[in-house]
């Protein structure tokens, strides 16, 4: 059986993140979330992975060019226009049943196993959720899916889609119609299959994770990160505290004074301190430089950043490049923020900081804030707005 | 008849010992695996032997060459990419035609190796106690009908012993053999298929041991002392004190006061003492040198290693080049007494043991004092600084201070 | 470069011969074959990339055999050029890399004697030489054949007269032979052959290798048998690919944001404020009172730069000389240190010159890109640019990373000398470390440079100007140009250009002027407008922050501010792809230019 992975999207709600980078391949401990994608279904057995790209595709194919687990052939959806329509540019390569997933959502092997190994011709993943209404709400009869209600107004039902299907090759057929139609989304092209009576059996997927906005990646790096391995690399100088399960990669240097509290992932060329102190669930990316004094909690920090001393991250996203100089300070709060028109209150939010910015020595920037990629902040001052893309603060 | 060892593997779970050196190249007693079973397979009678290498083989081939120091016969076959047993000896094809297959890295004896030669198609079984952590093989009236995956609740305790006896009728089913799901060719597939069609017997073992992570090799190191000739060639000075079996290499100097309790076995030219406790199942590999004040005990310590000052090393493998500081320690057993862990390749292991020291990898140099904690994997060339304090594991090349 | 392999053993000789020229495709292709004696000699070739061959070919039986992926240096590129090529009397298979130069006039003598030719190849009078000195022994008329060449070759030959050998010859292209159990293996890298062994022996110039499937004899030039050492290789080798981008030059110049930090891997601490080298090179650097540099093309240029930058920061005198002149002129003090630079770590010329300075009694240090090159073998000591594989013919990142080497290096020799303290190399270590960033900024503004580009396709020739480090860097600007899109470009000293050049200028010559924020500014303001006022159109690329430049030129193109000697980088880049998009614009071949190979292993 072959699978098919969408991983064409832009992801427009995780800018400045995604203005380099297509949806897929935002890190999640060092890994793009789309390798977490590969890996679960190449364990599960599926050793041919069609991967349907189109945003920023150079990134997915040069970072996945000696991936070896599965066989993967890359097809390209030109025009994003919906998920069935991705779906449809793998037409040619599929033969029998297949199963189809999201390239951005993080699913566990387990899962896909049971898709795989279920006898029905239509399957569906589903999932529990507290706050279905944001997504796709599936209504089961008898363990068969009855209605897929796109993110309703109001609150109601359990579960939702997870957007995993495994579908006969027949699907191609309704799709096709539909799509001459204008009619894109896959959840549609399923409940018209529903319509026509046709039975889609729904299992319950044990562990999925979606992200959608920026703070999504702290969360679901903290889950992740206990999945990594523990051993120590590179040079671990004297007077260095390390505690509980801690990632350090080669070539890296904890210089002496830090205080690391596991679980925490240090990438490769690092140099951290001295005195410094990291806590869980930090993840560090390659080739950044933390400089002494400094107190970096649940945050992830990608590569070749630069943060100087005396500065402080909680929960708190810093992308590649990006250099920070002494005294930072991000406030901690519990900010509103207006997602599509609504309102949102975040727990605990750090700042969230695009790649390639220049941000000077004493900058204050509010809790929840955004700061776009290759921005440049002067010293001293206090950020209380995001702030786009490019832009200066003087 | 001609003897087929598979030395290809390179034996990911025995890292760090491994990655300088093939599984098979690990030592038991101061001989490689492969030794043991080469040994036995001459005793046996075997006199033509076909080496299937690949990772570092290298070393396989400069230690055994062309098996004129055992005259016998030994050539190579590199098998490139590791794609499972059935690849391996499906190599063999242009060479042999009438053979038996030795997993290089399970110790075979030589009585099981004679009665495998004398019946064809054979399949070597071996009844053991926790059958789940192999491949269980149906048998019916001595035919071997099907060898099973591993399974959470064996249906019987016969397990595949890794021993076998073809001759070329098998390279049909091998190149008949597709990918097994985890993405290799496996014997045991093609044996299936053969088995459908013909009788293979299956022959029970009477001695079987294999060694999948390092601290088997302390086990395997026990086991095989009752193996071994006590022999005293060195010098040993007057006021040294051997007890029960102890085996001494030549131009070995064990000093005064040195007071070592069998079974041990020591290689050639090392420096022993004075002053020294060397306790019961340890083995010192050649050029080490054992110093004064020092405490040994159940432990292997490969080629050219240095326990020179003030150490002590229980329940422990070190690898090759190294040196451990004065007063340098490895703590063997938890203070709570529980059950010892690691972590091996990044993944946590219980290895069930009360007592464990460290595993250590070649070229590892621990400073004055340091401390190494139970179950500690330390990889090779890492260097350990003065008064440093070492646990669970820690990668190549790394330096700790 | 082409890439050949040849295979004697136990195995199917088809499939080890195509996973070897697959390892070798890093050095391009554009046909492939193989041929395989089996129960006669079958020969299998054809246009295209080496997994079309594995599609396309029958199974060829046989267990020697040899391979060749060709990279067009003489006649076009079609099945009939393609190797392996064969004697008139089909019994004799070669497969040639290297260049032979006296090859017109051996194809004449042939064809007076009758011989019919199936190519337009300089490799194919090798297989008519052979089969005409042919009396039983093939490895006697390999050698009597080479005796009439003159030229360079890397040549495996087969006879199907004699199926149980392989006879191997090199002279200035790279051979390796591969020592295996129950087979051996000849190939122009190592790569090719890592699978099954990893001993090698390197063959020298001028020596014959005869090789068997359990047995290897060398013969040296003058016929004798030698024995070689055996090599153990302990390294990994990955691939490169294209991975989404139309060409490998263009996804090479989209590297350097990475290859720029893998400079410093290792080197640079910031923390600790220090540059670190292998102990080798440190102990080679401790004591000397001048330095050469010796290189050819691209590298003399990053040669040039790295003067500047040697010079600037210590009192070292530098000599910069070309590799070729280096015999002629090369200074060969015994307290000098002679630094060659060469991204393949084979160009012949620069190898001659770097055995040379050995032979005088020099320290010697090479700057390369290939771990486990001759140079590497040669010197006292090395330093890697760790770049990855470069496979477009122009050099791009390897030119970047050389700078950044020459940069370390100079540091550092700043340091031994306490010419600067650790304060000031903290300041350089942050610029350095923001080099990424600055790459990808260019990188993001690469329509506008194709907006320029457009304005230069129709030129007949463009000049580019710059004073101090901008000088090499617009010579490199120029040479990338003529590299790969043909257009007649020189680049001259902005100072010199009224000592004669201006003679050239006139509407139909824009000028290329680097202009950077110090001390050369003014001066280079005056330039451009001497330049303007004789008519070309003037582009510059300038700094972000110069607000001045508009009322001079008529198109900037910005790099990201930067007030150090290091935005020599982001302004290559932007040279780089000013090149690349106008040599796009004019459809020219832009990962093979014509007449050009990767690594000039001829002399």
């Amino acid at each position: 059986m072959k699978a098919v992975i969408l991983a064409a999207g832009e992801g427009k709600r995780l800018r400045p993140y995604t203005e380099t980078l297509p949806k897929v391949m935002l890190p999640i401990v060092n890994k793009p979330i789309l390798e977490y994608v590969l890996d679960a279904v190449s364990k599960s057995g599926i050793d041919e992975i069609i991967v349907v790209v189109g945003y920023k595709k150079e990134v997915i194919l040069e970072y996945f060019k000696d991936y070896k687990k599965a066989k993967i052939t890359y097809v390209e959806q030109d025009k994003q226009l919906g998920t069935a329509h991705a779906l449809l540019q793998a037409k040619k390569q599929l033969k029998d049943s297949f199963i189809v997933l999201a390239g951005d959502n993080i699913i566990d092997q387990e899962s896909i196993s049971k898709l795989i190994n279920d006898e029905s011709k239509y399957n569906i993943l589903i999932k529990k959720h507290p706050h279905p209404s944001k997504y796709g709400v599936v209504f089961l009869e008898k363990n068969k899916l009855k209605e897929i209600v796109e993110k309703p107004k109001e609150e109601m039902g359990n579960f939702i889609s997870t957007g995993i299907y495994k579908l006969p090759k027949t699907v191609f057929k309704i799709i096709d119609d539909l799509a001459s139609q204008g009619v894109y989304a896959l959840s549609t092209i399923i409940q018209s299959l529903v319509d026509q009576n046709q039975e889609i059996n729904t299992i319950i997927a044990k562990s999925w994770m979606d992200i959608v906005y920026p703070w999504d990646l702290i969360k679901v790096n903290e889950k992740m990160i206990h999945e990594y391995s523990s051993s120590i690399s590179g040079t671990i100088e004297k007077g260095v505290t390390i505690k509980g399960d801690v990632f350090v990669g080669k070539d890296t240097t904890i210089y002496s004074g830090c205080y690391i509290v596991g679980p925490v992932v240090i990438g490769q060329g690092c140099e951290i301190g001295p005195n410094t102190c990291i806590f869980p669930s930090t993840t560090i990316g390659d080739n950044s430089v933390i400089n002494p004094f400094s107190l970096i909690q649940n945050s992830i920090i990608m590569n070749e950043v630069h943060i100087g001393s005396h500065s402080r991250f909680i929960n708190s996203i810093i992308g590649r490049g990006t250099i920070i100089e002494e005294h930072f300070s991000s406030i901690t709060g519990t900010p509103t923020v207006e997602i599509e028109g609504e309102f949102k209150k975040l727990k605990n939010m750090g700042v969230m900081i695009g790649d390639d910015c220049n941000i000077k020595s004493h900058v204050v920037i509010d809790s929840g804030k955004i700061i776009g990629r290759n921005c440049k902040i002067d010293s001293m001052k206090k950020i209380i707005d995001n702030i786009p893309s490019n832009s200066k603060v003087m | 008849m001609k003897c087929v060892i598979l030395a290809a593997g390179e034996g990911k779970r025995m890292h760090p010992l491994t990655f300088t050196r093939p599984k098979v190249m690990l030592p038991i007693a101061n001989k490689p695996i492969l030794e043991w079973n080469l040994l036995n397979a001459i005793k046996a009678g075997i006199k033509e032997y076909i080496f299937v290498v690949a990772y570092r083989s290298e070393m396989v081939r400069n230690y055994f060459q062309d098996g004129k120091n055992w005259n016998i016969k030994i050539e190579y076959i590199n098998q490139g990419e590791a794609l499972g047993t059935a690849h391996a000896i499906g190599m063999v094809e242009k060479f042999a035609d009438d053979f038996i297959v030795l997993c290089g890295d399970t110790i075979f004896g030589k009585d099981d190796i004679k009665n495998i030669s004398n019946k064809k198609p054979s399949v070597g079984l071996f009844k053991i106690e926790n059958a789940n952590e192999y491949g269980i093989v149906e048998t019916k009236e001595g035919n071997v009908i099907k060898i099973c995956e591993k399974m959470d609740n064996p249906f019987s305790n016969v397990i595949n012993a890794g021993i076998y006896h073809f001759d070329k009728k098998i390279f049909d089913y091998i190149k008949k053999t597709k990918k097994s799901p985890r993405g290799e060719y496996e014997i045991t597939d093609s044996i299936n298929m053969m088995a459908k069609e013909k009788n293979i017997s299956g022959i029970f073992l009477n001695n079987w041991r294999d060694v999948v992570y390092p601290w088997h090799l302390l086990d395997a190191n026990k086991e095989i002392f009752n193996k071994i000739n006590k022999k005293v060639n060195g010098t040993v000075e007057k006021n040294a004190t051997l007890v029960g079996d102890v085996t001494i290499g030549k131009n070995t100097v064990v000093k005064n006061g040195s007071y070592i309790e069998g079974p041990v076995l020591i290689g050639e030219d090392c420096k022993i003492g004075p002053n020294c406790y060397i306790r019961p199942y340890t083995s010192i590999g050649n050029g080490c040198h054992i110093g004064n004040a020092c405490e040994v005990k159940n432990s292997i310590i490969f080629n050219n290693s240095n326990v020179p000052h003030q150490n002590y090393v229980g329940d422990s493998i070190i690898g090759e080049n190294c040196n451990l500081g004065s007063g340098c320690k490895i703590a063997n057993l938890r203070l709570d007494k529980k059950e010892i862990a690691v972590i091996l390749n990044g993944k946590k292991i219980n290895t069930k043991r009360k007592k464990l020291g460290a595993i250590i990898g070649d070229n590892v140099q621990t400073g004055i004092n340091s401390v190494i904690n139970t179950g500690s994997i330390i990889g090779n060339n890492v260097f350990i600084g003065p008064g440093a304090t070492v646990k669970k594991q820690i990668e190549p090349n790394s330096i700790i201070f | 470069m082409c890439g050949i392999i040849g295979y004697n053993g136990f195995r199917n000789a088809d499939n080890v011969l195509i996973e070897g020229l697959k390892r070798l495709e890093y050095r391009g292709y554009d046909s492939a074959g193989i041929g395989v004696i089996g129960k006669n000699l079958k020969v299998f070739k054809e246009v295209g990339e080496i997994s079309k061959l594995e599609k396309d070919i029958p199974k060829l039986d046989g267990t020697i055999g040899i391979g060749h992926t060709r990279w067009a240096t003489h006649g076009g590129v079609n099945k009939e050029n393609a190797h392996p090529h064969l004697s008139g009397n089909k019994k004799i298979a070669i497969i040639h890399n290297g260049i032979i130069e006296n090859f017109k006039k051996l194809r004449e003598n042939l064809e007076k004697q009758g011989v019919k030719f199936q190519s337009q190849t300089d490799t194919e009078v090798i297989a008519h030489l052979i089969e005409k000195s042919y009396t039983g022994n093939i490895q006697d008329a390999v050698v009597s054949a080479l005796k009439k060449i003159q030229g360079s070759y890397a040549l495996l030959v087969i006879s199907s007269d004699e199926p149980d050998k392989i006879i191997g010859a090199r002279k200035e292209s790279p051979l390796v032979i591969g020592v295996g159990d129950n087979e051996n293996f000849l190939a122009s890298d190592i790569p090719a052959l890592l699978k099954y062994t990893n001993r090698v022996v390197y063959l020298d110039d001028g020596e014959i290798c005869v090789l068997e499937k359990n047995n290897i004899k060398i013969f040296n030039d003058k016929n004798r048998e030698i024995k070689k050492e055996e090599n153990l290789i302990k390294w990994d080798f990955k691939d490169a690919e294209k991975s989404g981008f139309s060409h490998f030059m263009l996804k090479e110049i989209y590297d350097q944001p990475d290859t720029v930090h893998k400079v410093f891997l290792g080197r640079v601490s910031e923390i600790e404020r220090t540059i670190k080298f292998p102990d080798k090179v440190e102990n080679l650097i401790e004591n000397i009172n001048s330095i050469s540099i010796v290189a050819c093309g691209t590298s003399y240029y990053s040669g040039l730069v790295g003067k500047y930058f040697i010079e600037k920061y210590t009192d070292l005198p530098v000599n910069v000389e070309l590799s070729s002149e280096y015999r002629y002129f090369g200074s060969k003090n015994k307290d000098s240190l002679v630094v060659c630079i060469s991204q393949s770590g084979e160009t012949a010329d620069t190898l001659a010159a770097l055995k040379e300075a050995k032979n005088s009694g020099c320290k010697t240090l090479v700057i390369t890109n290939a771990i486990g090159s001759t140079a590497t073998r040669v010197a006292d000591a090395y330093i890697l640019t760790q770049s990855g594989p470069e496979i477009g013919v122009a050099a791009t990142k390897t030119f970047t990373s050389q700078i950044l080497v020459l940069f370390l290096l100079s540091l550092k020799l700043a340091l031994i000398d306490n010419m600067i303290g650790a304060d000031r190399l903290y300041d350089y270590i942050l610029h350095l470390k923001e080099l990424s960033r600055k790459v990808r900024q260019v990188l993001e503004r690469n329509q506008e440079i194709i907006d320029v580009a457009k304005k230069l396709v129709d030129s007949n020739s463009i000049f580019f100007i710059g004073r101090g480090i901008n000088f090499p860097i617009s010579l490199e600007g120029a040479l990338k140009l003529k590299e790969i899109s043909y257009l007649h470009a020189e680049g001259f000293a902005a100072g010199e250009l009224k000592h004669g050049p201006f003679a050239l200028l006139t509407k139909n010559t824009p000028v290329v002027a680097i202009i950077t924020n110090d001390s050369t500014y003014d001066k280079m303001i005056a330039n451009i407008g001497e330049v303007k006022a004789r008519g070309p159109q003037v582009i510059a690329i300038a700094d972000e922050n110069d607000n001045e430049i508009e009322k001079h030129a008529d198109f900037v193109l910005r790099f990201p501010n930067n007030s150090s000697a290091l935005s020599c980088i982001p302004i290559s880049v932007i040279l780089q792809l000013l090149a690349y998009h106008v040599a796009n614009l004019k459809g020219c071949s832009i990962d093979k230019p014509r007449n050009l190979a990767k690594s000039v292993t001829v002399e």
